[in-house]
């Protein structure tokens, strides 16, 4: 392989296919179902290959049924591939070694691995046992942890009376207080609100600043997205369609800019001249927004400054959100 | 194998069964009714006189033997693996550094605490109102303590390769029900084995039930000549042998097929 040595994730055709049984509906196929089962192979995850360098924090996106968890399932160990590799860390994860275990961790917005009768701070000290976290170096990234995350109130509270932001919290307590190497984050913000998801992205952030681990993160909110991951991978119907930076699949898929400005009060309500190639997508008393061509961008914001009395004027990229859209909609890149 | 995870998992789950504990005792309350209704049955039944060899306060010590072993070696957890199988709760044990079986048997040992606070006090209110004949000998005593562990552990390797079938099969529970029913009928519940018809008690000889539960309760009340006893530990062992197998066979091979349900 080529990859370079500090390469923690290596994954080359991987494959998953999945064998479903089905059936039509009503009494009859119920019956016949009995007998004679039938089944139908689906390709979840579709000979995808890809490397991840130590301190990297990578987006996996792609719309619901794309592949993403069945792949972070598979290079967590969860799961057999049906075809292909993977090396993590230099294990290969789906033999489950307990010394490969100890150094990932899977944080699954949808499952919880925190005992629910129990107050958190039990559930972390047996976690710290199972790990073999020595007794001062549990309570020393706890304290950190607890810190950082603003907890310290919950850490005495039954689990089972913990909304869904404070579960989550403690979730990230669990899968981070043995210093796991390597980090798979699965919706991390699932169901939380705006303020909430804030607070874990800036603890994500600074987390992986100060430990230098490496992160693969699925989320369908491109905030967690933009905010954590200067790289993403995009798949979808489990192939892999763009690896590479965020910002540079958004020029791809979107070869405009748009300029929005403000006119001063003045001379509000006249037409503007606009030059060529700059189309209006927006207009509002003296507030306008433009679509213009990437290469075009300067000389039309130049010609716009030169030309109009701008009380204000912003240039931007179009919307992730819109531009990820578009992939899922069309499949592809 | 990690002792420490192991140890640890066990005091937080008793730690989290004692929250619900008037559950537990409810449970083993029920429990102990199917054995309790042949006590009163059989030992009615003898009235003055002997059936089968036992007289009525035997009846009463072999019941009330067989309600404390029956609590000790029946396996409450195997019922729960399938539905952990099945709702995609293995997947946060399969990412720990420990056998997802440790935590089952930490439910099984925190079970069988929480249980015994309650089973030993009414077993012995019982013994005191109905007066067991019972005489333990030592060479009785010394062998009970072996039947029992293998019992334990033939009861729960046995329920728990059944329940392993989830991986295939999502109702796989269903043959948890039918095991318990032939422990019921095979395991000495409904009579002891002694008493049971000849192709029955010939099949509880063989088949493993009788070796989950009404092997140690006959080594005890000292039903079993020499012969008989070491007949019987082969029996158990030789099952406990087969069960380990089928256990060994299916986790390796369900858990390359576990299919990691949700998302």
């Amino acid at each position: 392989m080529e990859d370079r040595v500090e390469a923690q994730i290596i994954v080359r055709e991987l494959c998953k296919v999945y064998r479903v049984p089905e059936r039509e509906a009503g009494l009859r196929a119920a019956v016949r179902s009995l007998f004679r089962r039938r089944y139908r192979d689906v390709v979840a995850v579709d000979h995808i290959s890809f490397t991840v360098q130590t301190g990297e924090v990578v987006g996996f996106i792609g719309p619901n049924g794309a592949g993403k968890t069945t792949t972070l399932k598979m290079l967590s160990g969860l799961l057999y591939p049906t075809a292909g590799q993977a090396r993590v860390l230099g294990f290969v994860p789906w033999e489950r070694k307990h010394d490969y275990l100890r150094r990932i961790s899977m944080v699954l917005g949808n499952k919880s691995q925190m005992l629910w009768d129990i107050p958190p701070l039990d559930t972390f000290h047996v976690l710290g046992e199972i790990y073999h976290v020595t007794p001062a170096e549990l309570k020393q990234t706890l304290d950190e942890l607890v810190e950082l995350l603003e907890m310290q109130e919950l850490l005495t509270k039954p689990v089972r009376n913990f909304s869904l932001g404070e579960r989550m919290k403690c979730e990230l307590v669990a899968g981070l207080l043995y210093h796991p190497r390597v980090l798979f984050l699965d919706e991390p913000t699932l169901g939380l609100d705006v303020s909430m998801q804030g607070r874990l992205r800036r603890f994500l952030a600074e987390y992986n600043r100060h430990n230098d681990v490496t992160m693969i993160l699925t989320s369908h909110y491109m905030a967690d997205v933009v905010t954590l991951c200067p790289r993403v991978i995009l798949i979808h119907h489990g192939r892999l369609l763009y690896d590479g930076e965020l910002s540079a699949l958004a020029e791809r898929l979107a070869p405009f800019k748009l300029i929005r400005l403000t006119l001063s009060n003045e001379r509000a309500e006249d037409e503007p001249q606009l030059p060529p190639g700059a189309d209006v997508v927006e207009q509002e008393s003296g507030r306008l927004t433009l679509r213009v061509a990437r290469s075009e961008a300067p000389s039309i914001t130049a010609h716009l400054l030169n030309t109009l009395p701008v009380a204000d004027l912003a240039v931007e990229d179009p919307p992730v959100e819109a531009v990820i859209d578009q992939i899922y909609q069309e499949g592809d890149v | 194998m990690n002792q420490r995870g192991g140890w640890a998992l066990i005091k937080s789950t008793w730690l989290s069964w004692m929250q619900h504990r008037s559950f537990f005792f409810l449970l083993a309350f029920m429990w102990m009714i199917p054995p309790l209704i042949y006590l009163f049955v059989w030992s009615t039944a003898a009235g003055g006189k002997t059936i089968g060899g036992f007289s009525r306060g035997e009846f009463v010590a072999y019941y009330l033997v067989l309600i404390l072993v029956n609590q000790l070696t029946y396996s409450q957890t195997n019922w729960t693996v399938g539905d952990v199988i099945r709702s995609g709760q293995m997947n946060t044990l399969l990412l720990r550094p420990m056998l997802p079986l440790y935590d089952t048997l930490a439910s099984e040992v925190a079970g069988k605490v929480v249980f015994m606070a309650f089973m030993i006090p009414v077993t012995a209110a019982l013994a005191l109102v109905l007066r067991p004949e019972m005489h333990v000998t030592l060479r009785n005593g010394l062998a009970f303590v072996p039947a029992l562990g293998l019992a334990w552990a033939l009861r729960f390797f046995w329920g728990y390769w059944l329940a392993l079938l989830a991986f295939w099969a999502t109702r796989a529970d269903a043959l948890l029900g039918l095991q318990d029913s032939l422990v019921f009928l095979l395991a000495g519940q409904v009579a002891p084995t002694a008493l049971l018809p000849g192709l029955m008690r010939e099949a509880a000889t063989v088949l493993p039930f009788r070796y989950m539960l009404g092997f140690p309760v006959e080594v005890l009340t000292g039903q079993l000549n020499t012969v008989e006893l070491w007949t019987g530990f082969t029996f158990q062992a030789g099952w406990l042998f087969v069960a380990l197998l089928l256990f060994v066979t299916m986790w390796r091979t369900g858990v390359k097929r576990y299919s990691a349900v949700g998302g």
